[in-house]
C-alpha cells in the first residue's frame, strides 16, 4: 500500500469546486421556480428555498439569496407593475446565478425576478375565476338579487380605524338629508393573504344574523394598492357571488377591476362614492314621497277648482237654458192664444149669422107649411069620402078570396082527399133524403100512421 | 295596524295614489279619504327614513348563541 496519496485541504476541495463551477456556469440564468418562503433575516436580505413540485411533490429544491439591495429594488418592481408584495408560495421567474461559497455552499443568488411574468400569472388566476364562477352559473347571481327599496342596515367589512371606513362612515353620518342608517362593523383584513379568509369568516358572521340587514359592503381604503389580487380569489369570489344579500364594494384602486368587484351586486371606485350611492338609493325613496305630498296638494286643490268651476259652469248654463225655455214657451202661448181668440170669434161670428138665417128660415118655412096645410084641408072631405068606401070594398073582397086560399091548403083537408105524407127522422121525404135499403119512415094519413121500412128507391131525375 | 306596514307596500300604496291623482281617477266624492290616507302614508315613509330599529347588542348575542 505504497501508493502515493495526494491530500487535500478542505479549502482546497471547496474552492475548486467553487473554480469549476464559476468556469461552467459564468452566465446568467432565468429559471422558473416556486419561492416557498422568503425567509428575510433582519439584515435586509433574504435566504428562500426554491422548489419545484410535480403533483405537490417536491422535484428540486435548493436555497437561495437575495440581497438586500436586490430585494428591494424587485420589491419596487412588483408593487409597481404587479400590484402585489412578493408573494410566499407563488412561482416566479427569476434571473439567477450559481454561486458556490466556501462557507455556506451552494446557492442561486437571485438577481431579478421578472414582474410581467408574475402579472401574467395574477391574470391567469382572475381569468380562472371568471371561467368557473362562469361556469358554475353564478357570475351574476349576486346583481340578480333585489335591492331593497331602503338600503337602512349596512353590514360593513373593513379595518377597524381605516381611511375608508371613516370615509364612508363620514358621508353616511352627515348627510344633510337627515338620513339614519344602522350599520355594524365587521373587522377584517382587506388586502393581502390574510384577506381572502378574513373576509370569508366575517361573510359567514353576516349571513347568519342576515334578516338584521340590507345590504353588505365591503370597503377599504388608504392602505396603498397593493395585495388587492385577494379579490381574485375564487373562494372569495364565490362567496360574494353566491351570498344572499347584496354585496357593494368600494375597495378604491385604480388597476384593473377585480373580480370580487365585478361579481358584487355593485362596485363603487371609493367608499365615498358608495355611501353615495346609499344616500341616492334614499334619495330615490324619499324624493318620490316628498314630491307625493305636493302632487296630492296640488292635485287635491286642482280637482276642487276643476270641479268647482265645472259645477259653475253647469249653473250658468242651466239658468240661461231655463231662460230660453220659459221664454219660447211664453212666446209659444201667446201665439196659441192668440190664434185661438181669433179662432173662437170667427166661429161665433158665423155661428151667429147661420142662426140668425136659419131662423128667419124656419119661420119663414113654418108659415108656407101652415099656408099649404091649411089649402090642403079645405080639400079634403070630398075626396075622402070616396076614396075611402072603394078602399073599404076591394079590402073585404080581398079577404074573402085569402080566406079560401086558405082553408084549401090546410094539410087535414089535403090528407082528407087522400094524400099521405112520409118523413123519415121527422122530416119529409125527397130525392135529397138519404133512403137506403133498411130505413124507416114514417107514412101520415088522415086518419092513421104507418111504420114501414125501405125495399126499394128509385129517384126521378127532373 | 299601520306600524306593521312596511315601508315598501306604504311606498307602493303611496305611488298609486298620486298616479291615480294625476290620471284623474280620484273623484271629488273619495277625495278626502285619499288624502288622509296618503298622509298617513308619508308619515310612515318619513319615519323609516330618519329612524333604525336595530341594536348591536342584540345582533351580537344571536351571534354568540
Amino acid at each position: 500500500m505504497s501508493e502515493t496519496r495526494q491530500i487535500f485541504t478542505l479549502k482546497q476541495v471547496v474552492s475548486s469546486i467553487r473554480k469549476t463551477l464559476e468556469e461552467r456556469y459564468q452566465q446568467l440564468y432565468w429559471v422558473k421556480a416556486e419561492m416557498h418562503k422568503l425567509n428575510r433575516f433582519p439584515s435586509g436580505h433574504a435566504f428562500p428555498e426554491l422548489v419545484q413540485k410535480e403533483d405537490d411533490r417536491i422535484v428540486a429544491q435548493i436555497g437561495a439569496t437575495i440581497w438586500s439591495q436586490n430585494l428591494l429594488r424587485i420589491q419596487k418592481q412588483f408593487a409597481e407593475i404587479v400590484k402585489e408584495p412578493l408573494k410566499e408560495g407563488t412561482t416566479l421567474l427569476m434571473q439567477v446565478k450559481i454561486v458556490f461559497h466556501e462557507t455556506y455552499g451552494l446557492s442561486l443568488q437571485v438577481i431579478d425576478i421578472d414582474p410581467s411574468y408574475s402579472l401574467g400569472e395574477l391574470q391567469k388566476e382572475r381569468q380562472e375565476t371568471l371561467k368557473k364562477l362562469q361556469a358554475e352559473g353564478i357570475l351574476n347571481k349576486n346583481q340578480f338579487l333585489d335591492f331593497p327599496l331602503l338600503p337602512k342596515r349596512v353590514a360593513v367589512i373593513s379595518a377597524d380605524q381605516s381611511k375608508g371606513l371613516s370615509d364612508f362612515m363620514q358621508v353616511l353620518d352627515q348627510n344633510s338629508r337627515g338620513y339614519r342608517f344602522f350599520t355594524m362593523l365587521f373587522p377584517a383584513y382587506l388586502q393581502g393573504d390574510m384577506a381572502v379568509a378574513s373576509i370569508q369568516e366575517q361573510l359567514r358572521k353576516i349571513e347568519r344574523v342576515k334578516q338584521h340587514f340590507d345590504v353588505v359592503v365591503i370597503v377599504r381604503g388608504g392602505g396603498g394598492e397593493v395585495g388587492m389580487s385577494c379579490y381574485n380569489n375564487f373562494a372569495l369570489c364565490k362567496a360574494i357571488a353566491t351570498f344572499p344579500l347584496p354585496i357593494l364594494t368600494g375597495i378604491g384602486h385604480s388597476t384593473n377591476m377585480t373580480v370580487a368587484e365585478m361579481v358584487a351586486f355593485r362596485n363603487a371606485i371609493t367608499p365615498t362614492e358608495l355611501a353615495d350611492f346609499l344616500l341616492e338609493a334614499f334619495d330615490a325613496f324619499a324624493v318620490p314621497v316628498l314630491n307625493a305630498q305636493d302632487q296630492i296638494s296640488s292635485g287635491s286643490r286642482q280637482l276642487l277648482e276643476k270641479t268647482q268651476l265645472h259645477f259653475g259652469n253647469e249653473t250658468r248654463l242651466f239658468r240661461n237654458a231655463v231662460r230660453r225655455c220659459s221664454e219660447a214657451n211664453k212666446n209659444q202661448l201667446h201665439k196659441i192664444s192668440d190664434a185661438y181668440r181669433s179662432n173662437a170669434q170667427g166661429m161665433v161670428r158665423r155661428h151667429r149669422q147661420l142662426m140668425d138665417f136659419s131662423s128667419k128660415e124656419l119661420s119663414r118655412a113654418t108659415r108656407l107649411v101652415i099656408e099649404q096645410g091649411k089649402e090642403g084641408v079645405k080639400r079634403v072631405p070630398d075626396s075622402l069620402k070616396q076614396r075611402t068606401n072603394l078602399t073599404l070594398a076591394n079590402a073585404l073582397n080581398l079577404v074573402i078570396q085569402k080566406e079560401n086560399l086558405v082553408r084549401l091548403m090546410d094539410p087535414v083537408n089535403v090528407l082528407r082527399r087522400g094524400y099521405s105524407i112520409t118523413t123519415v127522422n121527422g122530416h119529409t121525404v125527397n130525392a135529397a133524403s138519404e133512403l137506403e135499403d133498411g130505413t124507416v119512415i114514417k107514412t101520415q094519413a088522415f086518419d092513421l100512421e104507418i111504420e114501414s121500412t125501405v125495399i126499394k128507391k128509385k129517384t126521378y131525375g127532373k | 295596524m299601520e306600524n306593521e306596514m312596511t315601508y315598501t307596500a306604504a311606498f307602493d300604496e303611496l305611488q298609486q295614489i298620486v298616479a291615480d291623482m294625476e290620471d284623474g281617477e280620484i273623484t271629488v266624492d273619495d277625495l278626502a279619504v285619499k288624502v288622509k290616507r296618503a298622509a298617513e302614508l308619508i308619515k310612515i315613509c318619513k319615519q323609516k327614513l330618519t329612524s333604525t330599529e336595530e341594536d348591536v347588542n342584540a345582533i351580537l348575542k344571536e351571534l354568540e348563541g
